[in-house]
């Protein structure tokens, strides 16, 4: 039933040779292939979730220590009116919101974010640590796209505070 | 009389017949096929190859819960084990158990979650006894907590959640979000 091949019959004049081709016996093989189907198909992990790191900030977080204080501090808050970009150099962006989303929050204009933050990342590439300043009305999934543009930029040491 | 092996037979009318009789004529066709599995074999090959890429050592850190949709992000990184807060749009859980109704944390003005705290207080002394005998136990404690967050939940939730979480101890946060890198992850952001 099981054959990979069937083996041609040896030809010549007269003289019986024997058949190049053997037959090879793939039923184990299968059984091997089923096993581990069901085994992967059980253990599969189907929903890829992954994490975005952030620290506290504020009264109940770590104090920054001496170098974090020396180190620029660049702040991302979020609010009602869109984002804004500061630095403790002087820098002040304001970011309006593109407008209002179906659920009735603004919709952030992360790509402006995202430029603002690489072009200080190419000023300052020594710098990883950011605030994200947030109000108490905005999304989880607002906060979460921020923070995502943050790392995107390449500033991966987050810290997360309320606004205000 | 002649002795007739048993069986079924055309009826005599039909015995001359290439149509009817020649379907139940015996001892002319051999019963048996060969069935080429190649193909067969070679489906299954993918299909383990597939499955292999698919496979996480992990297993699934973060349950997917009906009331909870996670919003998506391009540069997460792997998720890792840690006690997991679930916040959705109505309760808050514990390591799959509820602590708090969204509702009535509404009502009350403080800023934690005492209950919350009280559970996640519990893990880290469960993790203080697993590592007792480590005399590095304080270096190695990063005090790491998953929020598994609906996309709805405001901010002011999750600052309740982040609250409670260092006081009891967990100071690095980790937001649980979809990987958009997974096509799977957009169509369920889309849904």
């Amino acid at each position: 039933m099981a054959g990979g091949a069937v083996p041609e019959a040896g030809g010549g004049r007269g003289r019986k040779k024997k058949a190049l081709d053997a037959v090879v016996n793939v039923v184990p093989a299968i059984d091997l292939l089923s096993c581990c189907i069901a085994f992967l198909l059980f253990t599969a992990v189907w929903t890829q979730i992954s994490r975005l790191q952030a620290q506290q900030m504020g009264p109940s977080g770590a104090p920054p220590t001496a170098e974090q204080q020396k180190q620029l501090q660049v702040t991302v808050s979020l609010t009602e009116k869109g984002l804004f970009l500061s630095t403790s150099a002087g820098m002040a962006l304001d970011i309006p919101s593109l407008g209002r989303s179906p659920e009735g929050g603004p919709v952030y204009d992360v790509k402006t974010l995202a430029q603002k933050l690489k072009q200080l990342k190419t000023e300052y590439p020594d710098q990883s640590a950011v605030t994200v300043a947030s109000e108490d009305a905005v999304l989880y999934a607002d906060l979460v796209k921020v923070i995502d543009t943050c790392v995107g930029a390449g500033l991966s040491a987050i810290a997360v505070t309320a606004a205000g | 009389m002649s002795i007739v092996a048993p069986g079924k037979r055309p009826a005599p009318r039909f015995e001359k017949s290439k149509v009817l009789g020649g379907k139940i004529r015996k001892g002319r066709k051999s019963t048996n096929a060969e069935l080429n599995v190649v193909s067969m074999v070679d489906m299954m090959t993918m299909l383990v190859i597939f499955l292999l890429q698919q496979f996480s050592a992990t297993g699934e850190i973060l349950f997917m819960q009906k009331d909870i949709r996670l919003p998506g992000a391009e540069h997460g990184q792997a998720i890792e084990v840690a006690p997991v807060v679930a916040v959705s749009t109505q309760v808050v859980a514990v390591t799959g158990q509820k602590v708090a109704d969204v509702a009535e944390l509404d009502r009350d003005s403080y800023l934690n979650i005492p209950a919350l705290e009280e559970r996640l207080r519990d893990e880290k002394k469960r993790w203080d006894f697993i590592h007792q005998n480590d005399p590095d136990r304080e270096k190695n404690w990063k005090g790491d907590v998953n929020i598994q967050a609906d996309v709805k939940v405001p901010f002011r939730l999750v600052k309740r959640v982040m609250f409670s979480a260092a006081q009891a101890g967990y100071f690095n946060v980790n937001f649980a979000t979809l990987d958009v890198a997974s096509g799977l992850a957009q169509a369920l952001e889309k849904k």
